[in-house]
């Protein structure tokens, strides 16, 4: 069979078939009525309340006005409030301190148990069972279970004093200077495993192969840790500090239901302070003020984070998958 | 050294180490279990007592079945019966994981074999779960009571299912993923249409993947805390509320109580937990891993 | 120097058995190859010598001192895997040069001899290059760069070319042997591919279910197969086997099959009567239309491929009776036509009921 050459002047351009034309479109359907409802309720859920969380940020509203419209318009009053309120301050600073303190802790923790785990060896899978069960545990059972534990004439003192042999009792919950290193730890507990789980199928995803190759020319147990595993662990690596650090910012029970912030304001924590803010003192227009701040800053730091993951997943991607057979894909 | 005893000697700081973080993972865990387990004398003994002596079931019949005697004295909020709650719960955590694992995995599905969300797309439906719900909760109350769902089973449900939404999503499609396409065309080629296709062979396929997914959003729908708190007053209470009713204005705390309600809050979710161990990872993993 | 001994290994994964009391010593410069169906133990014990299997009995010596305690690094190998192994995240020039950081040589020496040994596997122009942009056989040449620029005593060889298609295979086989005449180093080779084997080693070690079948020269396997499993496993296309019996008279001895009947020669007089099994190399296979021969039988497939031409016949067995002759002279014999087929009497072999070879040897 050989193959014309079709001169310049009669060659047509390459349309698409009309089963490749009808399939398009059947996918396009097929697109917009799976997604057009869910969409549909993303807007009437979602942007009728972030109407709302604009309006009282600009129109001061309390509770002994009769509608929501007879609020006062005050334009950036309240958010210029926020922006000036110490506390608020105070309440940032927390929740970066709590939030960086506790990812670094779960990821610590985590990458040392999956790094002793991650080869097979007798009674892995016990250990791995009593790993996650912290994971498992509500996080309001545990904010309450680490007060029937950690009240200074508690269980946790009591056993710390009998191992090291000297008196021990800090007073863990009442003490405004060890409040949030305390529930910085019980938060570590919580999610330790959660690092745990990333970093283990991370490392047992590497290909075993590579890692013999570097044995057997001669690198050393730390060459190997340094030069093939931790760079083929970037994206989880990343994906295990970044998805604890946006939910360790948005931590609640441990700090509301344990201690209501206190003692104190020690445990004020940006969701705690909100919400003390809005329900308890009923300030629900700077609450809404606050709630936008946080927002952006939440939404920047979100933004950022997918980018990272992004260039992150797609350097994996290019790095697997051969270039020969991505091109067969495309053919 | 020699090799043998280098490998007997790590194998003995490993064993160490892990034991150690066992215990530290474990200890809580006991204590509460052990503690619901304790006449009330030994809620807070000094010096702490470690196994109740003798257990004793009062808390646990207190607490789930003896309403009357439970809700006299030690809390002011309400008198909601703990197995209300619990039914609530079950009802609201399973129907909204119901909801998101089924849309969800029609999205997944879309994603997976048509593309119909963007990788981009999808990174930015996660991230929107990502966003502390503290800062849109009070708006939210605010519309939820407008539109009257405030106080409601179906408002709770409702915002279960959109939070849960972009992890269904995740799951499905590392799932679905796995499923090669040459079985499909098999089917398609034996003149099976679309739909038999999806049901008779992609389906079962990833059976278990459905299950994991679908245990995996339960347990982080039972135990949310923040939006039921806020969504619910009176009429409806979920577990995790309950137990936080506990803290009212008491002059001593309920320890053995909390802790009885707390096992039966717990328990479920570490059997499920225990269940899908296998598939946390995948819940987790979000791309960053190679399969 | 390198002198490799195994010595009674043994190798048990639970209560499986992969290696069973594998003893062999390879000598320095040699190039062996360990060659067995899939699940002979093979890789096993090639993992056993690089160090990261460790036996559960026997020695492994390397010029004459005990390494079974040294780990994969101190044992002075090199080995390039199945999968290429290369380190997805470095490009060519810094897996290659991975060995030489590892023993802290500096830079300006690293780059020489990255340059070096890429020019001897013909890489030098793709330094560059990331590891997914290689092709499967220029990944594979990496590879061997990569375990070169160690100067190991001995190189292990882990089914280097399965995953490469048939050109490539050649190619690359043929870079292989180029390299160890250059080198004069040991070469352990482990494949299943017979044709590999037969071309490549000095030796070869056959291996079933985790023992060692029979070690000799290619000539040796090919010729003298010590039984039925190594006689059909090596050559294309594989020794004619047909089954049937030994019977022996006051004037001869005879070896019946169903369809027909030959005389055996001197050497097995020996042979004990009975059950056994005829083993001769299709290219053994004398066929000619006029002459007489052997035996008569009907074409049943031809098969022209160019240098050659191969007949199928059909002898009673399973698997057809191959006879191959030289050139397309054959090519337009029609199936169905009957040719005399003579089978060349220095070639027989038999096999007793057991497999194992019957005669003197040769």
């Amino acid at each position: 069979m050989s193959i014309a050459v079709v001169p310049a002047e009669k060659a047509q351009a390459c349309l698409p078939s009309t089963r490749e034309l009808s399939r398009r479109r059947a996918i396009t359907r097929f697109r917009w009525s799976i997604l057009g409802p869910l969409l549909a309720l993303l807007i009437f859920v979602l942007m009728p309340v972030l109407f709302l969380q604009l309006y009282f940020s600009l129109h001061q509203w309390t509770v002994y006005l009769g509608t929501w419209w007879d609020a006062e318009y005050v334009g950036l009053d309240l958010f210029k409030e926020v922006m000036t309120d110490p506390r608020f301050g105070w309440a940032v600073v927390r929740s970066l301190a709590f939030a960086t303190g506790s990812t670094i802790g779960c990821f610590l923790t985590g990458f040392a148990l999956a790094y002793l785990m991650y080869k097979p060896f007798r009674g892995q899978a016990f250990y791995y069972i009593i790993f996650i069960l912290p994971m498992l545990t509500v996080p309001v059972v545990v904010a309450y279970t680490a007060e029937m534990m950690l009240y200074q004439s508690g269980p946790l003192n009591d056993l710390i004093t009998r191992i090291i042999g000297i008196e021990f009792k800090p007073a863990w919950l009442t003490n405004p200077h060890i409040a949030l290193p305390a529930v910085m730890l019980l938060e570590i507990w919580n999610w330790a495993p959660f690092s745990f789980i990333i970093m283990l199928a991370g490392l047992s995803a590497i290909p075993k192969e590579p890692v013999e190759a570097a044995e057997i020319l001669g690198a050393s147990k730390w060459h190997i840790f340094w030069e093939v595993q931790l760079p083929l662990l970037r994206p989880v690596i990343f994906l295990a500090l970044v998805l604890r650090f946006l939910e360790a910012m948005a931590e609640f029970p441990k700090t509301w239901a344990l201690l209501q912030g206190g003692p104190g304001t020690a445990t004020e924590t940006l969701p705690v302070y909100i919400f003390l803010t809005t329900w308890q003192y009923f300030q629900i227009s700077k609450g809404a003020a606050m709630s936008y701040i946080v927002m952006l800053l939440m939404v920047v730091i979100v933004l950022f984070a997918i980018r990272l993951l992004r260039r992150e997943k797609r350097s994996l991607d290019t790095m697997y998958a051969k270039a020969v057979a991505r091109q067969q894909e495309l053919m | 050294m020699r090799k043998s005893q280098r490998q007997r000697l790590s194998a003995v700081v490993r064993y160490f180490v892990l034991s150690m973080w066992a215990l530290v993972a474990f200890f809580p865990i006991y204590w509460m279990i052990s503690t619901s387990f304790k006449p009330d004398t030994q809620w807070f003994a000094w010096p702490p007592v470690y196994f109740p002596d003798p257990p004793t079931l009062s808390n646990y019949l207190n607490v789930w079945f003896g309403a009357e005697e439970y809700a006299a004295t030690q809390y002011a909020i309400s008198s909601q019966k703990p197995l209300i709650s619990l039914a609530n719960s079950t009802i609201i955590a399973s129907v909204s994981t119901l909801l998101a694992v089924l849309f969800g995995s029609v999205i997944a599905y879309g994603v997976s074999r048509y593309r119909i969300l963007s990788e981009a797309r999808m990174f930015q439906l996660l991230m929107l779960r990502m966003i502390p719900p503290i800062v849109v909760v009070a708006p939210l109350s605010l519309y939820y009571s407008a539109l009257g769902l405030l106080d409601t089973m179906t408002g709770l449900i409702l915002i279960y299912f959109i939070t849960s939404l972009p992890y269904a999503v995740w799951m499905m499609k590392s799932f679905i993923d796995e499923v090669p396409r040459e079985i499909e065309q098999a089917a398609e080629i034996l003149g099976a249409s679309r739909w038999r296709t999806v049901f008779e062979v992609v389906l079962p396929l990833v059976r278990s993947g459905l299950v994991a997914t679908f245990l995996f959003i339960l347990i982080l729908t039972w135990s949310e805390y923040l939006l039921a708190l806020i969504i619910t007053k009176t009429q409806v209470t979920t577990l995790p509320i309950e137990l936080s009713k506990y803290q009212g204005s008491t002059e001593g705390r309920v320890y053995g109580r909390q802790a009885a309600l707390a096992v039966g809050i717990t328990v479920p979710l570490m059997i499920a937990g225990l269940i899908i161990r296998k598939h946390l990872a995948r819940g987790f993993s979000f791309g960053m891993v190679r399969r | 120097m390198a002198r490799i001994e195994l010595c009674n290994l043994e190798k048990f994964f639970g209560a499986v058995q992969a290696v069973k009391n594998l003893s062999c010593t390879i000598e320095d410069g040699e190039f062996v190859v360990f060659v067995g169906p899939s699940g002979c133990g093979k890789t096993t014990t090639l993992r056993m010598i690089a160090g990261f299997e460790d036996p559960s009995a026997g020695e492994i010596r390397i010029d004459g001192r005990v390494v079974n305690d040294l780990e994969p690094r101190d044992r002075g190998l090199g080995m390039v895997f199945q999968s290429h192994a290369l380190f997805p995240h470095k490009n060519v020039a810094q897996n290659i040069e991975f060995g030489l950081r590892m023993k802290n040589v500096p830079p300006a020496d690293r780059v020489k001899r990255v340059r070096e040994v890429a020019e001897m596997v013909r890489i030098g122009h793709m330094l560059e290059k990331m590891p997914n942009q290689c092709s499967g056989g220029e990944s594979q040449r990496v590879a061997l760069a990569r375990t070169l620029v160690t100067n190991p005593s001995t190189f292990l060889l882990d089914e280097p070319l399965s995953s490469l298609d048939a050109k490539l295979r050649r190619e690359l086989r043929a870079e292989c042997d180029r390299l160890h005449q250059t080198l004069k180093r040991t070469f352990i080779y482990v494949t299943h591919d017979q044709e590999e084997a037969m071309t490549l080693a000095d030796r070869i070690v056959v291996m079933r279910s985790g023992e060692i079948v029979q070690i000799g020269s290619p000539m040796e396997i090919y010729s003298n197969p010590v039984n039925y499993f190594v006689a059909d496993f090596f050559g294309s296309p594989s020794m004619n086997l047909l089954a049937g019996e030994i019977l022996r008279d006051s004037a001869s001895t005879r070896f019946h099959t169903a369809l027909f009947q030959v005389a055996l020669p001197e050497r097995f007089k020996v042979a004990k009567p009975g059950k056994a099994t005829l083993g001769i190399r299709p290219e053994h296979v004398g066929v000619s239309v006029s002459a007489k021969g052997d035996v008569e039988l009907p074409v049943r497939l031809v098969e022209p491929l160019g240098k050659d031409t191969l007949l199928y016949f059909d002898a009673g067995t399973e698997r057809a009776f191959i006879a191959v002759t030289e050139g397309l002279g054959m090519a337009d014999i029609k199936v169905g036509e009957r040719v005399a087929l003579s089978l060349d009497q220095r070639r027989l072999h038999l096999f007793d009921a057991e497999g194992r070879r019957m005669d003197a040897g040769t």
